[in-house]
């Protein structure tokens, strides 16, 4: 289901949690919501998820406008979305399988069709057999995907994921993403997932908006953003992805002044060493590598380029005609 | 000796029965209290409804409740017993005072309990569609459960305390048992007895309630 804001304002205070957000997360995608704390992202969450009313603004599911919705309706209408959280948030007082059916207790469905339903939804996000197990005796992994399958079990047509891999280690995050990807593709979700961490949206997302001060400052598709990022923050976040990412290696501490872009095909050119033989510039290279960001290699260079400015400037011209990206960085990396 | 023990088996039946009739009526009482308080606090404290006019007003009644010392509370409550019971003086009509000085206590104390619910688990039961009294009865009672029982063994065990402070007004009982006879007939047996078994209750009340409570939470 398509999901569209009109110009979303929530203020607390004198703070403008979400100042004027507009967007379109077109149905059946995976769509990234990206930015540092504080920025707005729990706020934006809790207005599209309908938790909270916007002061100003409009939010609709499909054609129909929910942010408006008196409160019989909105029950009924959150009843047909599902949602993850950092912390789970499951239920101490119940065990997994019990944690699955209570959406569906809730909607008074009757006793059969929920332990078959339970049964379906523990084999599809892993756990089959798991279902008496206590809360407290699952792993961050498992109480997540024991969440998914509570998400899912009144067959919602958006999932919503608020920092849902946050309190996970690195392979748990790439297992759950994989399986929000799988089941988003089985069941033609939309889903909308709110995060910090860039390694998400590379890994996970078709589209990213970026958020910062309550404001949408970029938005567009994943591969796009990450070769040709406009904003300070999206390069920020770029930037930090490429610092600790495996494949991208940085055997210099300092410098760095400047960072070039290659996508594709580019990163088989041997772009730096016809640039040198025809400006006569020289590279130092502070980290390298290549990311992989939704199916397209993206290669990422570190460098210094010398001896001086006017070379230098030349330099950036060559590999700019070569069509790689060079951003300068303020104060190295 | 054989008239001692009968006077102190039935002074301990009186005692059980006020504190477990008194324990009923002031659930019944200070439980919707107790989760009225949490419901209508603030949001930060987990309120679903906040309400903050309706819960200044009804906490400072709790305080005041509270804060009334018992015996006072008891001599106040004497005519209310009369309405009720017929009469002021006994075993049942302590029942009322008892019940009405503790229902207070049992609101702050289940107030407690489900503030300390996490206030994540309530929202994820919004999230999903639940009504204010679906959170309540599903989500918010049995999260809080273990702290619960915490709570009611608590109540049971100073009731037990107030149980024998009401024999000092004619309310029958341990405590009555206690000053009639040892007190103002210098019976040190029967002072001690009557202490002895209250010791024993209230033990007995916090093993049970601990054993409880560790197996709910064994079990999550």
């Amino acid at each position: 289901m398509q999901i569209t804001l009109k110009n979303l304002k929530r203020n607390y205070a004198s703070l403008h949690a979400v100042d004027g957000v507009s967007l379109d997360i077109p149905s059946n995608t995976v769509y990234g919501i990206i930015g540092r704390s504080g920025a707005g992202k729990s706020t934006l969450v809790r207005l599209i998820s309908m938790l909270e009313k916007p002061d100003q603004g409009e939010v609709y599911y499909g054609d129909k406008r929910v942010d408006n919705l008196p409160k019989d309706e909105l029950i009924q209408e959150r009843r047909k979305i599902g949602m993850i959280f950092q912390n789970f948030n499951l239920f101490a007082s119940r065990n997994a399988e019990e944690n699955i059916a209570y959406p569906m207790e809730i909607c008074h469905m009757d006793k059969e069709h929920i332990k078959k339903r339970t049964e379906e939804l523990l084999a599809l996000v892993g756990l089959e057999g798991r279902g008496k197990a206590p809360v407290s005796t699952l792993s961050g992994g498992q109480k997540q995907r024991v969440a998914i399958a509570r998400a899912l079990a009144v067959e919602p047509q958006i999932l919503f994921c608020d920092e849902a891999t946050s309190a996970l280690d690195p392979q748990t995050t790439r297992a759950i993403l994989a399986l929000i990807k799988e089941i988003q593709k089985k069941m033609n979700l939309t889903v909308v997932m709110i995060t910090h961490q860039m390694e998400v949206v590379r890994d996970a997302c078709d589209r990213v908006a970026v958020l910062d001060a309550g404001k949408i400052v970029e938005e567009g598709i994943v591969s796009d953003i990450f070769e040709r990022p406009q904003s300070p923050v999206t390069k920020e976040f770029i930037s930090a992805l490429t610092t600790v990412h495996d494949s991208v290696v940085r055997w210099s501490e300092d410098g760095g002044h400047y960072t070039l872009r290659f996508r594709g095909t580019k990163t088989g050119d041997p772009i730096i060493s016809s640039v040198t033989l025809k400006t006569g510039a020289v590279f130092n290279i502070r980290a390298a590598g290549v990311q992989e960001v939704d199916g397209t290699e993206i290669g990422v260079m570190i460098t210094d380029i010398g001896p001086d400015k006017q070379i230098a400037a030349e330099a950036i011209k060559a590999l700019r005609n070569e069509g790689v990206v060079v951003e300068e960085t303020e104060e190295g990396f | 000796m054989n008239t001692m023990f009968q006077l102190v088996w039935e002074a301990t039946q009186q005692t059980i029965v006020m504190v477990f009739l008194s324990t009923i009526f002031s659930l019944i009482l200070g439980f919707p209290i107790g989760v009225l308080l949490h419901v209508t606090g603030s949001e930060e404290h987990g309120g679903i409804l906040p309400h903050p006019a309706f819960y200044a007003v009804m906490s400072r009644i709790v305080n005041i409740l509270r804060s009334f010392p018992f015996l006072i509370l008891m001599i106040v409550l004497m005519p209310l017993s009369r309405l009720i019971i017929g009469t002021s003086i006994g075993t049942m009509a302590t029942v009322i005072p008892l019940s009405i000085a503790a229902a207070p206590f049992v609101a702050r104390v289940i107030e407690s309990s489900l503030k300390e619910v996490d206030p994540g688990v309530v929202q994820a039961a919004k999230a999903m569609g639940s009504t204010n009294w679906q959170i309540i009865v599903k989500v918010l009672i049995p999260e809080a459960l273990p702290s619960l029982v915490s709570g009611v063994t608590l109540t049971i065990i100073n009731l037990i305390g107030y149980s024998a402070m009401a024999g000092a007004i004619g309310g029958g009982g341990l405590g009555d048992l206690a000053i009639r006879y040892g007190y103002q007939r210098f019976r040190p047996s029967y002072m001690v007895a009557a202490v002895v078994i209250i010791i024993v209750m209230v033990e007995l009340i916090q093993f049970i309630g601990d054993r409880i409570s560790g197996h709910l939470i064994s079990r999550r």
